[in-house]
C-alpha cells in the first residue's frame, strides 16, 4: 500500500485526539510548567549564599543522594543554577515518563478496547492514521512543555544560569518523555489490552530506573548503557552536552518505525503476545463481589508486589556503600573508634530509609488508588450493572473495593520494606533489624488509610472529581521527595496527612498521630459509604 | 441472463487465532444492487468475517476482494466507498452524537448534508446529547445515520437493528430497501430473520467458519420440506409410509394431521392425500427460521463429520 494511503487523515485525527483529550493535556502542561518555574524561581532563595550551596553540594554527594537524584557531576565554582539542574533532571524526568506512558496508553490501546477503533479504522482512514495521530500528539505535548520548561528557567534567571544550559534542560526533559511515549507505543502493539501496555510500560521503567540508581552508586560512567540515565549525562550549565538528545531522538525513532512495522502486522484488537485460556469453570471461591474483584486485580496486585520487593531490594542493594563512612574518610576511624563509626554508620542508613519509605508508600498507593477508583469507572463501563441486579447490597459492593484497596497498599508496602529488609539483611556488614522496618510500616500506614478514604470518599460524593485523589497521591510524592531540598514551609508539607509523620526511623512513632490519623479514616470511611449508598449510578 | 462483475468477492478465506480456526473456508459472492443476507449462530464467525472484509483483521488464507481490490492491500480505496455499521457501537464518551455523524462523514472525505438532517429527524435522535448518555440503540441510530447519510456504494451492517425499537427497525428497513432500488449493495448480518427474508436477495449461511449454504430464499425452500395441515374424509393409514414424509402428528378432529414433506416427494404426497378426499389442506412454505434451525439444530451426522 502506498504511504499516504496508510496515513489518509491522520489530520482529523489529531483534531478528534485533541478535542477527546485536551482538558487532560492542559492540566498537564499547566501543573508542570508552574510547578517547574516556580520551584526555579525560588531556588535563589534557598541556596542564594556560598555557604548554603556548599552545605547541599555535600549532601548531594552522599551516595544515598546520588541513588536518589543521580550522580553529582557539577564541577566547583558551584552555583545555584548547578545545584537545581542537579537536583531536578531525575526527578522531572520521572514525571515526564509518567505523564508520556498515560497519554501514550489512552491514546492508543484504550480506544481500542473500546472497540471505537474498529468503527474509525472502517472509514478511510489510513491503518497507520490512528498511531501517527498518537505520535504526533506526544511530540506536540513534549515539545510545548519542553518550550515552557526553558522559557520558565529564563523568566526565573538563577545565579549561574545560561541561556543554553536553560534551553538544554527543557529540550532534554522534552526529549526523554518523548522517548518513553515512542517506548509506549511499541509495548502497546506487544501487549492485547491498555492494563497490559501500562504494566509492560512500567515494568521497562522500573527496570531502567534501577539499574541507572546502581550504576550511578557503583559506576556512573556504566549509566550511559541506560537510556533513562541519559538524562543526566546533559552537563548542564557546565559543557552543555547535546549528543545525549540526539541518543534519546534515535532511540525514539526506532521504536516509533518499529511500533509501525508491528502495528501493520497486527490484528486489531490482538497483541503479539498470546493470550492465554481461561478456565472452564469458576473456582469455588469466585462467589461475590470482593473475590470478583480480588479475582480481576490479583494478577495486578502481584507485579505491584513483586516491583515493589525488586524496588526496595535494589535500593538496599546500595545501603553497605552508603553507610561507610570510613570509604570516603579513612580518618574517621581512629578519630571514632569502631564502635562509634558503625553507630554513625547506622545513622546514615537509617535516614537513608526514611526517605525510601516516601517512595515505598507513594508506590503502593498507586494500586490502592486504582483500585478505588475502579469503583466508578466499572460503574461507567457498565460492569455492575448486573452485579447490582443480584442480590448484592451497594454496601457490600464499596466495602469490596475499599478493603481491597487497603489490602493492597498494605501488601505493596510491606513487601518493598521486607525487600529493603531482607537485602540489607544479606548484604550488610552490620543490618538493621526487622522491628526497625515494622517501625516504619506502622508510622506511615495511617496517613496511608487516610488517603485512600479520600479517595473513597469522592467516589462516594463527587465520582467526577475522583481523579484529585491523583493530585493528592502525586503532591505527597513530589512535597516528600523533593520536599526538604527546596526548603517547602512545613504546612506547605503538611497538606498530605503524609507530612504529619514523623521521620520514623530516625524518629519515634508518634502514636498521637496515628489514632487521629486512625480517627479520620473511620470517620471519612463512613460518610463515603453513606455517600456511596446515596448517590445515583451511572446508566 | 449476462452476470456483472460480482461486487465482493470472497474464495476460501480463512482465518486462524493462534490454534483456533474461526474460519475454515468461506466463499460467497455479493453482486451490484443485492442485498446479501448473512445468518449464523453466535461464534460462527459473522463478526470475524466483517472485519476481515474492513481490513481490520488480515486474513490467514484464501482471498477477500471489494470492487476487485484486496480488501487488506487497498483498505483506504476500498473504505472510501463503503459504510459499516457493527452491532455494538462505541462512540468517544464526550462528544455529541452531531459532532460524531459529522466526524465519521468527514472521514470519509463527505460533509453533513440536507440527507443527513432529513436522517436524524426519521430516527427521532437528540444530537446534541453527549455520547455517555446514550443508550444502545441511541448510540446504533447514530452510527446508522452516519452510515445512511454517506453516499457509499457497498453497505456492511453487522447486527444493526439489535438496539432499536420497532418503529426504527422500519425505518432501517425502508432505507435498506431505498438503497436497492439505487443498485446500492449491502451485506446484512442479522438474527432477525423475518428482517433478513424481507429484504435480502441472497441468504448465506455460516456455520462454525464454515458457509454452509448459500442462495436465493426460493432456492433454499426448495432444499427443505413444505408443512402440511390436512383433513380428509378417508384415514391417512398408508401417510406416515410414505417416502419423504416426516413428523405426521394427529390433531383435534377425525384424520386431522400435520406433517412435513421432502420438496422433491410433493406431488406423489399430495396426489395421495387427494385420493383419500380433501376437507381442509394449508401448506405452509418452510419460513426461514425453519431453515435456519434445520442447519442449526444441526443432524448428528453433520455435527459427527466435524468431530463434534
Amino acid at each position: 500500500m502506498m504511504p499516504e494511503q496508510l496515513l489518509k487523515r491522520t489530520g482529523l485525527l489529531i483534531r478528534v485526539n485533541l478535542k477527546r483529550d485536551w482538558a487532560k493535556l492542559v492540566i498537564w502542561i499547566v501543573a508542570l510548567a508552574g510547578l517547574f518555574t516556580a520551584i526555579a524561581a525560588k531556588f535563589d532563595g534557598i541556596y542564594g549564599t556560598q555557604s548554603a550551596i556548599e552545605t547541599i553540594v555535600k549532601t548531594l554527594k552522599s551516595p544515598a543522594m546520588v541513588s536518589l537524584f543521580g550522580a553529582f557531576t557539577a564541577k566547583a565554582p558551584y552555583t545555584t543554577a548547578k545545584i537545581f539542574a542537579t537536583e531536578m533532571m531525575v526527578f522531572m524526568a520521572i514525571v515526564m515518563v509518567i505523564m508520556n506512558i498515560m497519554i501514550a496508553v489512552a491514546a492508543t490501546r484504550a480506544e481500542e478496547d473500546e472497540g471505537l477503533l474498529e468503527l474509525v479504522r472502517s472509514h478511510a482512514v489510513g491503518r497507520l492514521a490512528p498511531l501517527m495521530a498518537a505520535f504526533i500528539e506526544l511530540t506536540g505535548l513534549n515539545a510545548i512543555v519542553g518550550l515552557l520548561f526553558g522559557a520558565g528557567l529564563q523568566l526565573a534567571n538563577m545565579p549561574g544560569a545560561n541561556t543554553a544550559g536553560n534551553w538544554l534542560i527543557g529540550a532534554g526533559l522534552a526529549a526523554i518523555g518523548w522517548m518513553f511515549g515512542m517506548l509506549t507505543l511499541l509495548l502497546a502493539q506487544l501487549a492485547d489490552s491498555a492494563s497490559g501496555t501500562t504494566m509492560l510500560a512500567y515494568a521497562v521503567f522500573g527496570v531502567m530506573y534501577v539499574a541507572r540508581m546502581s550504576t550511578d552508586v557503583s559506576d556512573p560512567k556504566t549509566t550511559w548503557w541506560v537510556p533513562f540515565g541519559w538524562i543526566e549525562k546533559l552537563g548542564i550549565y557546565q559543557t552543555n552536552q547535546w549528543q545525549p538528545l540526539l541518543m534519546m531522538g534515535l532511540f525514539g525513532l526506532i521504536c516509533l518505525v518499529a511500533a509501525q512495522r508491528l502495528n501493520l502486522r497486527r490484528d486489531l484488537g490482538a497483541g503479539l503476545l498470546p493470550t492465554r485460556q481461561g478456565r472452564t469453570t469458576a473456582s469455588p471461591i469466585l462467589r461475590g463481589p470482593a473475590t470478583l474483584l480480588w479475582r480481576r486485580t490479583r494478577i495486578s496486585l502481584l507485579v505491584w508486589v513483586l516491583g515493589n520487593l525488586m524496588l526496595g531490594a535494589s535500593y538496599a542493594s546500595v545501603f553497605n556503600t552508603i553507610g561507610d563512612l570510613a570509604k570516603s574518610n579513612p580518618m574517621i576511624k581512629q578519630l571514632l573508634g569502631a564502635s562509634a563509626l558503625a553507630a554513625a554508620n547506622r545513622v546514615i542508613v537509617k535516614n537513608f530509609i526514611a526517605i525510601l519509605a516516601i517512595v515505598m508508600v507513594i508506590v503502593a498507593l498507586i494500586p490502592a488508588v486504582q483500585t478505588m477508583l475502579k469503583l466508578v469507572s466499572d460503574e461507567n463501563k457498565g460492569y455492575l450493572h448486573q452485579l447490582y441486579a443480584t442480590a448484592t447490597s451497594r454496601w457490600q459492593v464499596w466495602a469490596s473495593y475499599t478493603g481491597l484497596a487497603m489490602i493492597e497498599a498494605a501488601a505493596v508496602f510491606f513487601a518493598g520494606t521486607f525487600g529493603m529488609y531482607a537485602t540489607g539483611a544479606a548484604m550488610m556488614t552490620d543490618p538493621i533489624k526487622w522491628l526497625t522496618y515494622w517501625h516504619v510500616l506502622l508510622a506511615y500506614f495511617p496517613a496511608m488509610l487516610v488517603m485512600i478514604a479520600f479517595a473513597s470518599l469522592l467516589v462516594g460524593w463527587a465520582p467526577k472529581l475522583r481523579h484529585l485523589s491523583w493530585l493528592w497521591v502525586f503532591y505527597g510524592f513530589f512535597s516528600l521527595y523533593l520536599g526538604s531540598l527546596i526548603d517547602l514551609p512545613k504546612w506547605a508539607k503538611q497538606l498530605t496527612p503524609l507530612g504529619f509523620v514523623n521521620k520514623v526511623p530516625m524518629k519515634a512513632i508518634d502514636w498521637t498521630t496515628n489514632w487521629w490519623l486512625l480517627a479520620i479514616t473511620v470517620l471519612l470511611l463512613l460518610v463515603a459509604a453513606i455517600g456511596y449508598r446515596r448517590r445515583d449510578l451511572a446508566q | 441472463m449476462a452476470t456483472p462483475a460480482p461486487l465482493l468477492q470472497i474464495t476460501h478465506l480463512q482465518k486462524r487465532f493462534g490454534k483456533f480456526q474461526a474460519l475454515k473456508d468461506i466463499d460467497f459472492s455479493i453482486y451490484p444492487g443485492e442485498v446479501f443476507g448473512f445468518i449464523g449462530p453466535n461464534g460462527a464467525g459473522k463478526s470475524t468475517t466483517i472485519r476481515v472484509l474492513l481490513g481490520i483483521l488480515k486474513a490467514s488464507g484464501g482471498s477477500a476482494t471489494i470492487f476487485g481490490q484486496d480488501v487488506w492491500q487497498h483498505s483506504v480505496a476500498i473504505h472510501q466507498r463503503i459504510a459499516y455499521v457493527p452491532g455494538d457501537v462505541y462512540l468517544w464518551p464526550n462528544l455529541s452524537g452531531g459532532e460524531i455523524i459529522d466526524l465519521f462523514l468527514k472521514m470519509n472525505g463527505e460533509r453533513h448534508t440536507a440527507k443527513t438532517d432529513a436522517l436524524i429527524e426519521e430516527f427521532g435522535l437528540d444530537p446534541r446529547k453527549k455520547a455517555r448518555t446514550y443508550s444502545k440503540g441511541n448510540r446504533q441510530k447514530v452510527a446508522l445515520i452516519a452510515a445512511f447519510s454517506t453516499d457509499a456504494d457497498f453497505y456492511i451492517f453487522d447486527e444493526p437493528t439489535s438496539g432499536l425499537d420497532p418503529l426504527n427497525e422500519q425505518t432501517f428497513q425502508n432505507h435498506v430497501l431505498a438503497l436497492k432500488q439505487q443498485g446500492k449493495s449491502v451485506l446484512l448480518s442479522s438474527h432477525i430473520l423475518s428482517e433478513v427474508e424481507k429484504m435480502c436477495d441472497r441468504i448465506g449461511i455460516i456455520r462454525e467458519g464454515q458457509i454452509v449454504e448459500t442462495g436465493t430464499l426460493a432456492e433454499m425452500r426448495h432444499l427443505t420440506r413444505t408443512t402440511i395441515d390436512v383433513q380428509t374424509v378417508a384415514p391417512l393409514t398408508k401417510l406416515a409410509e410414505l417416502p419423504g414424509v416426516h413428523g405426521v402428528t394427529a390433531k383435534h378432529g377425525e384424520n386431522h394431521v400435520s406433517l412435513a414433506v421432502d420438496a422433491d416427494q410433493l406431488t406423489p404426497v399430495m396426489a395421495y392425500l387427494t385420493q383419500q378426499q380433501l376437507v381442509s389442506l394449508t401448506t405452509t412454505p418452510p419460513t426461514l427460521e425453519d431453515l435456519f434451525m434445520r442447519y442449526y439444530e444441526a443432524p448428528n451426522d453433520a455435527r459427527a463429520t466435524d468431530g463434534k
